[in-house]
């Protein structure tokens, strides 16, 4: 892997920890820029990685994987959220997906149920849906990246984020 | 896993380059220039990859104006057929015919080149009397914005998918990932490119403590 695709991944498990912690942060609820406040519950699945050569890692499954003592002492051991599973609300409708922070591959891709019956429509739905979810997911991401850039704004996220890992401690 | 229904898995592309003259006739004719063809079992191919229709894996024959639907959507099916023949078998199969052959020329020894036949032998036969393990993998290819997204996860299928897609279309394809995404989404080079520089945070160390190792 190049440093440049290393970066970026390590980027990419910061990002899935960000989400986390805003999560608790505003209870469930994550604003999501020009769209306003979404729900965002990490679910099922929680995997943590140190990433870079030791590369340790831990898995926690659990309905709700965060509360799990194992995922905290995981953060608080330096490891960050490598991969997971995302129930994303919008308004009325649910999508859920398993996203890998490093890839950014999504799997298991649950999208909201179609309003049309014909197989043409149905397609062009479902694929409007998963355009949608991707500019859901693709939307927070870049959101966590503005921020991390933003001199003023990160140091604040970043120093909040350390006492969240703390205060985690059982 | 289907496109129409259910769960769905896939991993992101994006397909760079301009689209030229690409149009419902030339999409049509490069897709039958490399439509799926059946793998001949007295060859040593032992893969075949090409296009079918999405709603038929035996067919590769497109009606005219079907390809482009409403929004520049385009719905591919690549059919991917193996036809190997498992090592285990092939060896007890050859032991099997070596055994006949002495049986039958009253010997207790084959020669070399008289091994080599067999083998020769017992494999064709055999991929005569199998069938190819058939994949199929969809595709949505989005034109205006160049979108593609391929419905497999697997590294291997997603290797041969690149491979036709980019040898039919005559254009470069681009794996979407976090770093990727966030070009595609407007973030400015040189913020992409100050990111690429920041070091990694430690989140479970005080504020002023480094990077990570």
């Amino acid at each position: 892997m190049s440093d440049a695709h290393e970066r970026f991944a390590a980027l990419g498990r910061e990002f899935l920890t960000w989400l986390w912690f805003e999560t608790e942060r505003n209870h469930g609820r994550v604003n999501l820029d020009g769209v306003g406040p979404i729900g965002v519950e990490l679910t099922r699945r929680l995997a943590l990685e140190t990433g870079g050569a030791a590369g340790e890692n831990s898995t926690v499954s659990a309905d709700t994987p965060t509360v799990v003592e194992e995922a905290r002492v995981a953060l608080r051991t330096g490891k960050k959220v490598s991969s997971t599973r995302l129930i994303l609300e919008v308004g009325e409708r649910q999508f859920e997906l398993a996203i890998h922070g490093e890839s950014f591959v999504f799997s298991g891709v649950k999208l909201p149920t179609l309003l049309t019956a014909a197989e043409d429509e149905r397609l062009a739905e479902r694929f409007a849906l998963i355009e949608e979810l991707e500019a859901i997911v693709d939307g927070l991401y870049v959101q966590f990246a503005r921020l991390r850039l933003d001199p003023d704004a990160w140091p604040e996220t970043r120093a909040a984020m350390a006492r969240w890992v703390l205060a985690s401690e059982g | 896993m289907g496109l129409l229904n259910g769960t769905v898995s896939y991993l992101r592309f994006v397909a760079m380059g301009e689209l030229g003259d690409l149009n419902e006739e030339t999409l049509k004719d490069a897709l039958e220039a490399h439509a799926f063809r059946d793998i001949d079992p007295n060859s040593e191919e032992e893969r075949s990859v090409g296009w079918v229709r999405f709603d038929d894996p035996f067919s590769a024959e497109w009606a005219p104006g079907e390809l482009i639907q409403p929004g520049g959507l385009v719905v591919l099916r690549l059919r991917i057929d193996t036809l190997k023949v498992p090592a285990l078998t092939l060896k007890a199969h050859i032991q099997a015919a070596e055994r006949d052959r002495l049986t039958a020329a009253a010997r207790d020894k084959l020669t070399r080149a008289e091994k080599d036949q067999v083998k020769v032998e017992v494999r064709k036969d055999l991929r005569r009397r199998s069938l190819p393990k058939m994949a199929l993998v969809d595709v949505l290819w989005n034109l205006s914005t160049g979108d593609v997204r391929l419905f497999s996860t697997g590294r291997a299928v997603a290797a041969l998918f690149c491979e036709a897609f980019e040898k039919t279309m005559a254009l470069e394809l681009r794996s979407v990932g976090p770093m990727t995404v966030l070009w595609l989404r407007g973030l400015a080079e040189e913020d992409a490119e100050a990111l690429s520089r920041t070091e990694p945070e430690r989140f479970h160390l005080p504020v002023g403590s480094g990077g990570e190792a």
